[in-house]
């Protein structure tokens, strides 16, 4: 096998900092898990949206990619393995709200599916899902409550929601009884513009998990998605974050806006999601420098709950402190 | 025929008085409250065009019913959590919709110098515009309409429900009424036109137009005066006070009889320089004839941390909003003698009440049999 110079430097360093992980499954980076934060970054033709999907084998591709990258693995199986256990039960929290057009692509989560499988873990044990099943219908998912569980919170009792009250920092909620039930989750989102948050990520994604999520919209949302985050059912259990930007808005987002969408073809994935959420913010600056849009900063929308996310030990979002490796 | 003092005012004896109030007390008639432990997916709610905002530019809309004016994008939703932008226009996801229907006396609103005795037929929906951490009604208030199960009842039912229950009046209220504005000022302009009087029991967080609009069909109003300063309204509610004091200066403008009840939360909002304030505000804004309740706080939702509040701090409220010249008075959730209406002038009880039963024992009409002082308020 040839391997780069390049490809074997950075081999070496991410095996150093997989082995900087003190436990076999950790939640969200602590300040001292690891040197830096590992962000793998694809852009291939090959994941642009065919028939507003992208390609499974692509995706399941460039994912095992990522995730060999970012464990240090050879064999990807082994590198899922160093993720989830067999035995764990695992909830993909998908990006529906916009429709068909720009959600978490089933390509893309059949291959994160796949992907789960190969480590050993039972397709019974793995949930698919979104606030309630009309999204998921709505983005082009057929829902199942048997086997593998495609399913919006709202299928669970009490329309998913109990009574249970947590609290983390600001943010007073009652989360989704499936984030309850799961060992581990992956967050899925699209790479996209938010209106009032600035961008819609990795973190924010986890609005889907809360009941009244309208209710920290202010101040762009900072700290709310910090704190929300900050919470032991995200911190705990988040190992994962796979941003679909097969097409990116970047901008009037989060619906979806032709003009101001691109087909990035693009896959971002990371162990820490502070560290893929401040990654993809630079994509969509990046965009919307292309497209002659001013700033987010400077829209006024700059996304400062990234930063309070890295104060509260969530992650890193200094270049410094960001290993991005592009595929 | 009926007297002038009619239900309220009929001599109770003192067993069916106490028989009474026990009743009302324990056995509230209860018809629907939120099943939120069972029951899978429901049906999506029912979008109905909302009104009171303004469009702006790529589907963006201003929501112009409450202050805190959200932008709302495409497929996003206000603070409320139940008013949503489809393309461009807004949309209410409550209208006819209730999530919460029981029949209640008028007393447990609190409103004590409205339709006395009378029984209300009480609804409300999901959600809220304000995020109070002591807010008893959480199960539907900070919820999304697709997390509770809701009845359909659109105004005329409501109506004709309230009819067959023997209810007088038709009471708004349980989340914010403020988010449900439509199915309010619709359910209001019928009742006022089939003589069903409506009444809203609000936190105040409304814009002056809307609110001026509803003043013409509604009957009575409460308000929530959560506390005196923008710090507890900004970090224990979501909200801010100025609005609060502007709706209730429209109130006044628009002559609508309204009451006031504020919640003493031990070490929030219970300071004695706090609560002279406020009186000291209200009796020089409001005039001292509306009522002012002080209601007692228990740990509840976000704040269970918090103990009780001590009688003791009650009683002293009352009488610093006495002092400032406030004519009537209450201490609610709590029983004591502050629950009973006396006359301002000769100090006789008029109206005597042990939890939410009333009976009448010195007044005509809407006066002090004793010495004809005329007390305000809508006594029929």
């Amino acid at each position: 096998m040839n391997i780069s110079r390049r490809r074997f430097a950075k081999t070496l360093l991410l095996s150093g900092t997989a082995l900087a992980a003190a436990p076999r499954f950790p939640g969200l980076l602590t300040g001292a898990a690891a040197e830096m934060s590992i962000v793998v970054q694809a852009v291939s033709p090959r994941l642009r949206r065919q028939n507003h999907d992208i390609p499974p084998a692509a995706a399941r591709e460039f994912l095992d990619r990522s995730l060999q990258a970012i464990t240090g693995k050879t064999d990807p199986a082994a590198a899922w393995g160093t993720l989830f256990a067999r035995h764990e039960t695992v909830g993909i929290k998908l990006s529906c709200l916009p429709g068909r057009m720009l959600s978490s692509s089933p390509g893309l989560v059949a291959a994160i599916v796949s992907g789960l499988q190969a480590a050993g873990l039972n397709r019974k044990n793995i949930i698919i899902w979104e606030r309630s099943s009309r999204e998921l219908e709505n983005a082009g998912y057929e829902i199942s409550r048997s086997g593998l569980k495609t399913m919006g919170s709202d299928e669970l009792p009490g329309r998913g929601y109990g009574n249970r009250i947590a609290v983390a920092g600001s943010v007073g909620t009652v989360f989704s009884g499936i984030m309850e039930s799961i060992d581990a989750l992956i967050s899925v989102p699209v790479l996209k513009d938010h209106d009032l948050a600035g961008v819609s990520l990795a973190m924010k994604n986890m609005y889907g998990a809360i009941f009244n999520p309208n209710k920290f919209h202010a101040n762009r949302c900072d700290p709310y998605v910090a704190d929300l985050c900050s919470h032991p059912l995200v911190r705990g259990k988040l190992r994962l974050a796979v941003c679909d930007a097969s097409r990116v808005q970047f901008h009037n987002g989060p619906a979806f806006f032709p003009r101001y969408a691109s087909e990035y073809g693009g896959l971002l994935v990371s162990r820490d999601p502070v560290a893929l959420d401040y990654c993809g913010w630079g994509i969509i600056e990046s965009l919307r420098r292309e497209a002659g849009l001013p700033s987010l900063a400077a829209a006024g929308r700059e996304p400062s709950y990234i930063r309070s996310a890295a104060r509260l030990g969530l992650g890193r979002d200094q270049e410094s402190q960001i290993q991005r490796i592009i595929l | 025929m009926k007297s002038k003092e009619s239900s309220f005012a009929s001599p109770h004896s003192r067993r069916a008085f106490i028989r009474n109030a026990g009743r009302a007390a324990v056995a509230a008639p209860l018809l629907f409250s939120p099943a939120t432990k069972s029951g899978a997916a429901g049906p999506a709610p029912q979008a109905h065009q909302a009104e009171y905002y303004d469009k702006l530019t790529d589907k963006k809309i201003t929501c112009r019913l409450c202050p805190h004016q959200c932008q709302v994008a495409d497929l996003e939703r206000g603070s409320c959590g139940v008013r949503e932008n489809r393309g461009g226009k807004y949309y209410t996801l409550v209208y006819g919709q209730p999530s919460a229907v029981h029949v209640d006396p008028i007393e447990k609103k609190p409103l004590f110098h409205y339709h006395p005795g009378s029984q209300a037929y009480s609804l409300g929906t999901a959600g809220c515009n304000f995020n109070c951490r002591f807010c008893q009604n959480w199960e539907i208030s900070q919820r999304r309409p697709e997390q509770v199960q809701s009845l359909k009842l659109l105004p005329a039912e409501v109506i004709r429900q309230a009819r067959g229950r023997d209810c007088s009046l038709i009471a708004h209220t349980y989340s914010e009424p403020v988010v449900f504005y439509e199915y309010m000022r619709d359910c209001a302009a019928l009742g006022k036109e089939k003589g069903i009087p409506n009444v809203m029991i609000s936190n105040g967080y409304i814009q002056k137009k809307p609110l001026r609009e509803l003043c013409r069909l509604l009957g009575a109003v409460k308000i929530d005066l959560k506390a005196f300063t923008e710090k507890f309204y900004r970090e224990q509610c979501g909200g801010t006070l100025k609005p609060v004091l502007d709706t209730l200066l429209t109130l006044r403008e628009e002559k609508i009889w309204f009451e006031i009840v504020v919640l003493l939360i031990p070490g929030l909002n219970d300071s004695r320089e706090e609560i002279e304030k406020m009186c000291h505000w209200l009796a020089r804004e409001m005039g001292n004839n509306v009522p002012l309740h002080f209601s007692r706080f228990t740990p509840t939702y976000m704040m269970k941390n918090i103990p009780p509040t001590p009688p003791a701090v009650l009683h002293e409220a009352r009488r610093i909003a006495l002092d400032a010249g406030i004519k009537f008075c209450y201490i609610g959730n709590l029983i004591s003698n502050a629950e009973h209406t006396y006359c301002p002038s000769c100090a006789k009880l008029l109206l005597r009440r042990l939890m939410y039963s009333v009976s009448n024992e010195g007044m005509q009409g809407n006066r002090c049999r004793s010495c004809q002082t005329v007390i305000p308020g809508v006594f029929v």
